[in-house]
């Protein structure tokens, strides 16, 4: 790895050759988007399946601009937004700290796997209509339902960058005399970023989940509520824009973590060219 | 020559049909929810043998309303349980269903409140926190129409989607009051407050929107192509179905024993089900001396005090939602659909701004099928 970025450098045609390389990786996702419109158009065509079962694009465009216009499609997703970013916070917040304490201390992950681990395999929807009566009808149980789809990846990948954090650096630091705060933000925290993003990557979009689910349970609002609306009133139009707008929100949440990764992990790069 | 003739065609005249018997034709009614002791026409049609004599061989699929439909509008079903409601609202959206037996003679849907709660009218409800499965469906449309013919609107309550959760939600008293199928949940909060599980809910006030505004519930729908290739099949569907109806109100416990069949824990008590069988006997006893429908409506009521005096409410609770659900069918002329019921209904949607263009309700429904007086 090393050695081909050092090559990189050196060599002016393979720089090139790099550069076109990105410009082709930035390129790839626009045309593989335009080709599915193109078959989804072509689908649409060839009349395989009525209209009102898979609309033309450009129905699903103009329903798009409609509700984006009427102000429709905003409310809905503040709603469902408000929800996943609570959901994740606390989440995420959550899975961290409890998934430090299980990685120091394992008598922890004794008493509490048994637990973590049942919640995490029964399906959201099982115990999401439960959530509704404990926590109510508002925006709470929306929270609560995509806190806990985010808490595990997070918890499990705390857990694993914690304890993969090498152990004769943990004895560099005793050698160091570095204090348990030290240790802990100039150490662990350090070495289990990568891990960590990448749980962060895993529960960006599952948060997303969490709170269509809830609201697909109980709600007045969000995009969860209005695609149960857009179904029950037959426009599938409709149901398409609020999906893709879920698309979006979570493409979008992905983005941010990997520009987060590329700021916090800023040193690995940095130390891959050295 | 003219005798063989002549004996290959009676032959002929009578073997093809036993044959075109023998091969019943294959379909899938699709239904919502899941197997419920509600859908217990169906079960009785299947397991007496109405579909079969109909030349139909049919399975039965569940799943959400708005799928099904859609399913049965794109000709990949024939035929479904669905409300007429929906049917209104998908034929604006170019959905070519067609509404053929009006099974639910009432619409089921209604308010419950605790009695504590002092909601005994519609008018009763104004500034109330009031509980709904969600914003749309029957629930939706029925309580806008209660509000809409007691001089109300929406902005006049506070409504609150809470799911399908409304026995909880009501007796934890997160919720004033709460729209629901007025054959079961009642019963449902009624069943927890006897036994001191309802808050201090001691009895409930049902608030039936029937009663109110006469609307169009469920009922079968199939699609135009069927009506228009294959009208036969979907007169003897409706004639399969609506015996299925009509036993049912007839001899409830005999439904009911057929409905265990598909639905699970109908019978978790043996001296339940042996009451059951011999009241279906005698029922069908009854029945041969051709009583009127009051008198078959006055034995329903008799068998449930009957029943009532051997069995505690726990044992009862399904057999109660069945005689419930029954009350919603009966009627003078079963599967029969009125014009003004679909006006209503119609008006009610776009009142809640679910309908915006003109429809054709005429050509929604049709009792063409229905069999003979």
């Amino acid at each position: 790895m090393q050695q081909s970025t050092l090559s990189t450098i050196l060599n002016p045609i393979e720089r090139d050759a790099g550069a076109q390389k990105l410009w082709v990786r930035r390129f790839i996702p626009a045309l593989v988007m335009l080709m599915l419109l193109l078959f989804w158009q072509i689908v649409t065509m060839l009349e395989i399946y009525p209209a009102f079962i898979i609309p033309p694009p450009i129905d699903v465009a103009e329903k798009f601009y409609a509700v984006l216009l009427d102000g429709r499609l905003w409310l809905h997703t503040q709603a469902t937004l408000s929800a996943v970013l609570s959901g994740l916070g606390v989440g995420v917040t959550l899975g961290l700290v409890l998934g430090y304490l299980i990685a120091k201390h394992p008598l922890l992950e004794d008493s509490l796997a048994p637990v973590i681990i049942s919640l995490q395999s029964t399906p959201i929807v099982a115990y999401a209509p439960l959530l509704v009566i404990w926590f109510g009808s508002g925006p709470t149980s929306k929270v609560i339902t995509s806190a806990l789809i985010v808490f595990f990846p997070t918890l499990m990948n705390t857990v694993v960058g914690i304890r993969n954090v090498p152990r004769p650096l943990h004895d560099l630091m005793r050698a160091l005399r570095a204090s348990r705060w030290q240790t802990f933000t100039k150490l662990e925290v350090p070495a289990a970023m990568p891990v960590l993003i990448g749980g962060l990557k895993i529960s960006a979009t599952l948060a997303v989940i969490g709170a269509v689910v809830g609201e697909f349970i109980s709600a007045n609002a969000g995009l969860g509520f209005l695609i149960t609306l857009a179904r029950s009133q037959y426009d599938t139009a409709l149901v398409i824009v609020a999906v893709i707008t879920l698309a979006i929100i979570a493409r979008i949440l992905y983005w941010l973590v990997t520009l987060l990764e590329r700021h916090v992990l800023a040193w690995q790069s940095r130390a891959r060219t050295i | 020559m003219l005798r063989k003739f002549a004996l290959l065609l009676l032959l002929l005249i009578i073997v093809v049909p036993g044959v075109s018997a023998q091969t019943p034709t294959d379909l899938t009614l699709f239904m919502t929810f899941i197997p419920n002791i509600q859908f217990a026409p169906v079960y009785v049609a299947i397991e007496k043998g109405h579909f079969s004599d109909a030349g139909v061989n049919l399975t039965i699929q569940h799943g959400d309303e708005p799928d099904g439909l859609n399913l049965i509008a794109a000709g990949e079903l024939q035929f479904g349980v669905i409300g007429g409601e929906q049917v209104i609202l998908a034929r604006a959206n170019e959905r070519p269903v067609v509404y053929v037996y009006e099974w639910f003679q009432k619409f089921p849907v209604g308010v419950v409140a605790p009695s504590q709660n002092n909601i005994v009218t519609a008018a009763d409800l104004k500034g109330r926190k009031v509980g709904i499965p969600g914003l749309f469906g029957a629930s939706y449309t029925g309580i806008v129409a209660l509000l809409a013919a007691n001089g109300m609107t929406e902005s006049d309550i506070q409504l609150d989607a809470i799911g399908f959760n409304a026995p909880e939600v009501v007796c934890l008293g997160g919720v004033e009051a709460s729209v629901v199928y007025i054959n079961n949940e009642p019963l449902q909060i009624q069943n927890r407050a006897n036994a001191g599980q309802c808050g201090d809910t001691t009895a409930v006030n049902v608030i039936s929107i029937s009663d109110a505004a006469d609307m169009v519930s469920n009922g079968l729908i199939t699609n135009e192509a069927t009506i228009a290739e294959n009208p036969e099949l979907v007169r003897n569907v409706v004639a399969a179905f609506d015996g299925g109806v009509q036993d049912s109100i007839n001899n409830p416990a005999s439904a009911y024993l057929f409905s265990a069949l598909y639905v699970e824990n109908l019978l978790t008590d043996e001296a339940f089900e042996t009451a059951l069988k011999t009241e279906s006997a005698a029922q069908d006893e009854f029945l041969a001396t051709n009583p009127d429908r009051e008198a078959i409506a006055a034995s329903r009521v008799a068998l449930l005090e009957r029943l009532s005096e051997q069995f505690d409410a726990e044992t009862l609770v399904q057999f109660r939602v069945l005689l419930n659900t029954i009350d919603l069918w009966d009627a003078d002329r079963l599967g029969y659909s009125e014009l003004a019921s679909w006006e209503v209904t119609a008006e009610t949607l776009t009142t809640m701004g679910f309908l915006q263009t003109q429809t054709d309700l005429e050509a929604a429904f049709t009792n063409d099928f229905l069999p003979a007086e």
